[in-house]
């Protein structure tokens, strides 16, 4: 019977897909899915979309003032900009700026994966490219960013041809693909596309960081079983060798949604994998763990609940950090919890920032020993320092 | 399993029936539901939903129950679960009354009004988020709530209420009653 309703689900996605009006982001105001980087001089770049423009801001002031906008595609196209689609930014060996994001197509879940890059410090943008060789009208989206230890520009992304080609089949699918692709020019071309694995979760954010190795890692939610959405964790090979993608959570969160929370990652220089998640298995809950791959996390703590979500981790030397938004009836509050002894005990959470309207999802930055949250709200974005020195 | 569901719904009002006097007519409570909740048969306009619109959105109705149904544009298990709960209140227009609710900007507004027409729920009355993030009016709407669509909050005249994360199943769609 699952069979049989998962044939009629796709079959019936399958026939809105042939008309569909999805149009794009057109307010006046730039949604809140942005993401934000220092490069290594210690400059922030922001980067977001506004009627179908990428743009990229930067401040030599820790956020407090943003220079004027730098176009990166001068012609408009509709874009994923939420909280958990939003448009990223990473950096080269030589602050080249790599910009990537999920182009949205005329049909209902559908995109391409989109890159951009500026060789000259954000002064000018090469014309986008599309990363995935697929060009079937189908979701390739939900894109990550990270440059790995050798300069290879690595992104990831959710891909639907596997389901595609299960509905033309008639069999059963669930859930959709991770598929990834890197470049060893700096961004002038990327390989074809591999497949990571089968049965991710559709629609929450993938996160890619570094190991101490340097390799680019992937954390992100996936399907086991009969719907129990936890998440899966690999390091991405480049050598044209398999990637071993394991089971790294396991609250058995069984539901057929859309979560719409991805994961955050911080892997530390002794190896140590600390993880943040969304799980709703006996209510909101937003996990802690270090993570140990086909074992359940060690140290798994739930760090809030009720009315907390979108959680980012950072990690230096023994210092953990763990940011979220923790909403009210008065609006949003951005917390923090620290931890002094590698993740082992995290203080209280603590206030750092409120704000009455609506704000996105916060993302943990570290200069110089310091961490900042960048905070994009419809009262402005901001970067607030975490005020705790590791 | 779709059959299953398609099932339960048929027969739902066989179980309705068993509230209705014994010479079969129907409560004067109930007729006066009926007429409240009747099937709307013209297009509903999409009206933004703001935190201050929450309390008379999930307030206890006067008569039978209030099913809102909370989806979102980019959520593929959406749009069964609005069809289901579509059958369910027009097999029961005694009993309930349907809000569909799409946790999206009010600013994707001709997105979200094509899709529920081509669901074919658009002569329900909707609502679309009216703040840039979800989370607060998510939170505003049921604590218990993480954001995940689809989720349907029903809310019944005594003020009890049910929560449902996922695509229904039938014996999900049963409890509803």
């Amino acid at each position: 019977m699952r069979q049989l309703l998962t044939i009629c689900l796709c079959l019936f996605a399958t026939a809105l897909l042939a008309h569909d009006g999805m149009s794009m982001h057109t307010g006046k105001a730039p949604a809140l899915g942005a993401s934000a980087a220092f490069d290594s001089h210690g400059t922030l770049w922001v980067v977001d979309a506004l009627d179908g423009h990428i743009r990229v801001r930067r401040s030599a002031d820790d956020g407090a003032t943003l220079g004027a906008p730098v176009i990166v595609n001068p012609q408009a196209e509709p874009i994923y900009n939420s909280g958990e689609n939003r448009p990223k930014i990473a950096f080269g060996p030589h602050d080249e700026i790599y910009v990537s994001w999920s182009q949205r197509r005329p049909k209902p879940w559908t995109g391409f994966v989109r890159f951009a890059r500026s060789l000259d410090h954000g002064a000018h943008f090469s014309p986008p490219l599309t990363v995935q060789h697929d060009r079937a009208e189908i979701t390739h989206s939900f894109d990550a960013l990270a440059v790995d230890g050798s300069g290879r520009i690595v992104t990831a992304w959710i891909d639907k041809r596997d389901e595609a080609a299960a509905v033309t089949q008639g069999k059963p699918y669930l859930g959709a693909a991770v598929y990834y692709s890197w470049s060893t020019d700096g961004g002038a071309t990327f390989v074809p596309e591999h497949k990571l694995v089968d049965q991710s979760c559709e629609c929450c954010r993938l996160v890619l960081t570094h190991t101490a190795d340097g390799d680019i890692a992937a954390f992100f939610r996936e399907i086991y079983g009969d719907n129990f959405r936890d998440h899966a964790y690999a390091v991405l090979r480049t050598d044209g060798q398999a990637s071993k993608v394991e089971r790294a959570t396991f609250n058995q969160w069984q539901i057929a949604a859309c979560p719409r929370h991805g994961p955050g990652l911080a892997i530390g220089n002794d190896g140590t994998r600390h993880a943040v998640w969304f799980a709703a298995t006996d209510g909101p809950t937003i996990w802690y763990g270090q993570l140990a791959p086909g074992h359940p996390p060690r140290h798994q703590l739930a760090i809030a609940a009720a009315g907390a979500s979108h959680a980012d981790v950072a990690v230096r030397a023994h210092t953990v950090w763990v940011v979220w938004n923790q909403v009210s009836a008065a609006g949003y509050a951005l917390m923090l919890r620290r931890s002094s002894d590698d993740g082992r005990h995290f203080d209280a959470p603590t206030e750092i920032a409120r704000s009455d309207q609506a704000a996105g999802s916060p993302q943990l930055l570290l200069k110089d020993g310091q961490a900042y949250v960048a905070w994009n709200t419809v009262g402005g974005f901001r970067l607030v320092h975490t005020a705790r020195k590791s | 399993m779709r059959y299953a569901l398609l099932l339960t719904i048929l027969l739902l009002p066989c179980v309705a029936s068993a509230g209705t006097s014994p010479d079969g007519h129907r409560p004067a409570v109930a007729a006066q539901a009926a007429a409240l909740h009747a099937v709307p048969t013209t297009t509903a306009s999409l009206q933004k939903l703001s935190a201050q619109d929450i309390p008379a959105l999930v307030k206890a109705p006067a008569h039978g129950a209030r099913l809102i149904a909370l989806w979102s544009l980019d959520c593929t298990y959406c749009e069964p679960n609005l069809k289901a709960l579509a059958a369910l209140q027009r097999a029961h227009p005694q009993e309930f009354a349907l809000v569909t609710v799409a946790t999206d900007s009010i600013e994707q507004r001709a997105a979200i009004a094509t899709r529920l027409r081509q669901v074919g729920v658009a002569t329900y009355p909707a609502r679309a988020y009216a703040e840039a993030t979800p989370d607060r009016l998510n939170f505003l709407l049921d604590p218990k709530w993480g954001g995940e669509t689809p989720r349907v909050l029903l809310i019944r005249a005594d003020g009890t209420r049910v929560g449902v994360s996922g695509e229904l199943t039938p014996a999900q769609l049963k409890k509803l009653r």
